[in-house]
């Protein structure tokens, strides 16, 4: 028994350390080619600095000072778009995911829940379907190549899931505090505001980052709609690559840093949170 | 479900006998949730309806004073009968194909892994979920390209300093299909070990205990407890991510373009090149519908399957 516990711990342990390096190397290379001269890249691979290399700066000065101007704009749209998106959504799809937690709702064959798998279903069809009418709407509403554009289509996607997962986690609050409320003489909006919206702040959080992290790695629309004044950071990236047939991997490498880590970090301090969002509620 | 039900419909009517605070339920209810419900009716399924009408016309960008004639099937049958759109489909299902198992695969190893270690787990779980968190540009430029970089990428100097031929990752058609697989796997078997991860956490103790009193091994727990148990969570990650992995596109625009040749273009791929880039928005609209069926027989070949052994409630 004890020994059988033994190997199987250390077969979890190879695996564990095998996954983790898996992940870490190819992270761990992306920094260090950011630290690297030009001549570090092109004589070969060169693994270790200070020991087949000599790590510099010069790749951060040349994406911050010589190009800092060209470069902040697709970072800034990113911010910008991303943050709009998420408090957008955050607001249109908690009202909505409240209002299929706490009340009744008939309309033909729709009841509660039927209408929140049709908020959920929304997410499963494929954007390539919302391709083309969104051409012919932003064509005609002049949205190409503007940050609120972006942010229509990408609050168009996040709603419906915005929707599904906070009336998942309104459902999970006791309805007794909330009664009680009303009876001590609080209104439907004083309900809403002081106790409802207090007590599931880590479920709006939850919402928020992984909507921010959702619009803030989209490429698909970006590369459709997006062309020169709202490029956004993945989509810069791409350019940049293809422009310079992907020759001046260390200024990539420090655009690519910057375009992961906003979205990294917040994600990775509010772990516990978002597993379960990303889970979909599957499991409870 | 039902009590609850109850308790709300009472706190409604409780509310509603009191007219002198602010608004009626029935009016603040459809405040709540009409913005939701407009946003999704005007922007996803009118845009859907949109869709299905302009693949059964002539509709071509174009032709700027053309008029628009509905043609009924016929870009239909011209999409269907397309060599391009073959080839693009049957690349698209290689990818799904090729991804989906292996990321499950992998995915439980580690998370099966991950549920018996005892110490650094908290590191392990939050260190194995950060790719998810990368943009999909950024994880085509690490691994596509400078990992598997052709000429100064580090595997291939470890491979060929181990005595192997160098690879060629990404001129090579059938090793860029493999080398698109290799970039999602990096990012997405992080979904699959948080779903199994999550699906071994919620599992009763109680028929483990059990079995080991009756002298079980580890291998029998596994096979006869926990993997029946871990059945709806397996299933909708096979569904979240396969039909996740049908919509594939922009790791195989930045890193090959589609290309060599039309060897790793997928169905979203060619749908942006017809009916965005050519103009051809019947064309387009046709193939977009084409994936949406790929993608509705796909989740009913799953759930054909899997229903003996699985029940979802949703």
């Amino acid at each position: 028994m004890a020994g059988e516990r033994l190997v199987g711990r250390v077969i979890a342990y190879i695996i564990l350390v095998t996954w983790t390096l898996v992940v870490g190397i190819p992270t761990y290379w992306l920094f260090i080619t950011a630290f690297k001269r030009p001549e570090a890249i092109n004589r070969g691979a060169t693994y270790i600095p200070w020991v087949d290399f000599q790590p510099s700066l010069l790749a951060f000065y040349d994406v911050f000072v010589l190009q800092g101007l060209a470069n902040s704009r697709p970072f800034v749209n990113s911010v910008v778009v991303a943050l709009a998106t998420a408090t957008i959504s955050t607001v249109i799809g908690g009202a909505g995911g409240y209002a299929l937690a706490r009340f009744p709702f008939r309309a033909g064959p729709f009841n509660n829940d039927r209408i929140a798998f049709g908020f959920l279903i929304q997410r499963m069809f494929p954007p390539a379907v919302l391709l083309i009418p969104f051409l012919i709407l932003f064509r005609t509403l002049r949205l190409l190549d503007t940050r609120e554009g972006l942010v229509l289509v990408y609050c168009a996607f996040s709603i419906p899931f915005v929707v599904w997962m906070m009336r998942d986690f309104f459902r999970s609050l006791p309805v007794e505090i909330e009664e009680s409320a009303l009876i001590d003489g609080c209104n439907r909006l004083g309900v809403l505001f002081r106790i409802a919206i207090p007590l599931s702040a880590p479920g709006f959080v939850t919402a928020f980052v992984l909507v921010m992290i959702g619009s803030w790695n989209e490429f698909l629309f970006a590369l459709t709609f997006m062309f020169n004044k709202a490029v956004t950071l993945p989509l810069y990236l791409t350019l940049q690559t293809s422009i310079q047939a992907g020759t001046e991997y260390w200024n990539m490498a420090v655009i690519a840093i910057f375009s992961i880590l906003p979205v990294a970090v917040a994600g990775l301090l509010l772990e516990r949170y978002i597993t379960r969002g990303l889970t979909f509620g599957a499991v409870k | 479900m039902q009590q609850n039900s109850t308790a709300k419909q009472a706190m409604a009517d409780s509310h509603s006998k009191r007219p002198s605070q602010g608004i009626p339920d029935v009016i603040f209810k459809w405040i709540l949730i009409l913005p939701a419900t407009i946003a999704v009716i005007a922007l996803l399924i009118f845009p859907f309806m949109f869709t299905l009408a302009a693949s059964f016309t002539d509709w071509h960008l174009f032709n700027l004073n053309a008029p628009i004639n509905f043609i009924g099937f016929k870009m239909w049958a011209s999409v269907l009968t397309s060599s391009y759109i073959h080839t693009t489909t049957w690349n698209t299902i290689f990818f799904v194909g090729l991804a989906l198992p292996l990321e499950f695969l992998l995915g439980m190893t580690v998370a099966l892994a991950l549920n018996a270690a005892t110490f650094g787990r908290t590191f392990f779980r939050v260190f194995f979920l950060m790719p998810l968190m990368f943009n999909p540009i950024a994880v085509v430029f690490l691994i596509g390209k400078l990992m598997l970089q052709e000429d100064i990428g580090p595997i291939n100097d470890v491979l060929m300093g181990l005595g192997f031929p160098r690879i060629m990752w990404l001129s090579d058609p059938f090793m860029a299909k493999i080398t698109i697989v290799l970039v999602d796997v990096w990012q997405h078997t992080a979904f699959m070990i948080l779903m199994f991860l999550a699906g071994l956490q919620s599992l009763p103790q109680e028929p483990f205990e059990a079995a080991v009193v009756d002298g079980a091994t580890a291998v029998q727990r596994f096979r006869f407890i926990s993997l029946p148990l871990l059945g709806p969570v397996a299933l909708t990650a096979v569904l979240i991510r396969g039909l996740d992995a049908f919509k594939v596109v922009d790791i195989i625009y930045s890193l090959t373009g589609g290309g060599p040749g039309q060897a790793t273009e997928s169905v979203t791929l060619t749908v942006f090149r017809t009916g965005v880039k050519g103009g051809d928005i019947a064309f387009g609209s046709a193939a977009s519908y084409l994936l949406l069926i790929l993608m509705a027989v796909f989740t009913a070949l799953v759930l054909f399957a899997t229903r003996k052994w699985v029940r979802v409630s949703y």
